[in-house]
């Protein structure tokens, strides 16, 4: 019993330290006048080495293969199919991760703030391309930043988190009527 | 086995919360993956990366410390190194080393500082990572990537520590390397 108890305030405290700061910021932009809903097939634009900012994702595999197979996943659910030939889209994703600092108010002159601090962390982003593929011009951009502190190091924690930042990405698609 | 459970999750938690202060180490693994059907290895051509340090490219002492810790380790799961016939894995590694801050909070959190007067410690540090990579000869598929990362501090003036420190990050990276089920 006391064991089970343990175990469970064990999970939780993990839980806790793990999505602690979990937010996620999600945006998009649509070139103006382009119609995302009339194109139906897509495929991947040639992807060439990756420099991403944190030498655990460089050229990471599992990474690149995750990404892709949501953004797949996503864009199959709205009704776009692989393109076997010359596909209406070309499709691209970008990953970088930089340190970065949230001055957390301190630097405001006014601060009531006691217990504020600054604080580091690792922000992530990833951002989806659509483009015209004979056209070659970007036709839609949607993008997710969020701190990812101790999600590269967890193989799960950092799945899930590609699978919710690309959902909610791929959520800003406008939607055939 | 629960007491077991209970424990475990136990140390994960409180690694969690003290990890800052020593060597990170962890990995990914291609899920499903079977490694009861590769036998032997070869190293993969070297790294054209740039580490990042001039201190640190093209260091021969280096290169063998980190060749010599991941032979062992392959040795270890009874991997061979292949020498007449093609590999069945190809292993890659990179070095790379970056300049990092941290804000040290520990004081007004522990309650030694408080108020106005208490400025966090900004600390700047340079941070190194080894990366390793296990590919599928075959397929040319990455199946397993570890890494560690720590401090480069006192390591590239002096040689024994260095050893150390690849000898500890080589072996906690590969005491999570897929075994048989």
């Amino acid at each position: 019993m006391t064991l089970t108890r343990l175990t469970l305030a064990a999970v939780t405290l993990g839980a806790l330290t793990v999505t602690a700061c979990a937010t996620m910021q999600v945006n998009s932009y649509v070139e103006r006048g382009a119609d995302v809903t009339r194109y139906r097939t897509y495929q991947w634009a040639p992807a060439g080495p990756q420099a991403i900012g944190d030498p655990r994702l460089d050229n990471n595999e599992f990474f690149r293969d995750r990404i892709q197979a949501q953004v797949d996943r996503r864009l199959g659910e709205r009704g776009f199919e692989i393109a076997a030939s010359t596909p209406d889209l070309l499709v691209q994703y970008h990953a970088s991760v930089a340190q970065e600092i949230n001055a957390n108010g301190v630097d405001q002159p006014n601060t009531d703030c006691e217990e504020c601090e600054p604080y580091v962390f690792d922000a992530g982003t990833i951002v989806v391309s659509l483009v015209d593929a004979r056209t070659s011009r970007l036709v839609w951009r949607g993008w997710a930043e969020g701190s990812i502190d101790d999600a590269i190091d967890n193989q799960t924690f950092m799945e899930r988190r590609i699978d919710e930042a690309v959902a909610r990405i791929m959520e800003q698609l406008p939607r055939r009527l | 086995m629960r007491r077991l459970t209970a424990l475990t999750l136990a140390a994960i938690v409180a690694t969690a919360v003290t990890g800052c202060a020593t060597m990170n180490v962890s990995s990914h693994v291609e899920r499903g993956l079977d490694i009861t059907k590769y036998h032997t290895y070869e190293w993969g051509p070297a790294d054209a990366l740039p580490t990042g340090d001039p201190r640190l490219d093209k260091d021969p002492f280096f290169k063998d410390h980190v060749e010599g810790a991941v032979e062992k380790s392959m040795a270890a799961r009874g991997l061979a190194w292949a020498t007449t016939e093609p590999p069945d894995l190809r292993i890659h590694y990179h070095a790379n080393i970056s300049e990092r801050i941290d804000i040290d909070r520990l004081d007004r959190d522990r309650g030694y500082c408080t108020g106005e007067g208490c400025t966090p410690a900004v600390v700047s540090y340079e941070a190194g990572t080894l990366v390793i990579d296990v590919i599928d000869a075959r397929t040319n598929k990455l199946i397993w990537r570890g890494w560690a990362q720590n401090t480069v501090k006192g390591m590239l003036e002096n040689q024994d520590t260095m050893a150390r420190q690849i000898d500890e990050a080589v072996t906690r990276m590969f005491a999570s390397f897929p075994r048989p089920l």
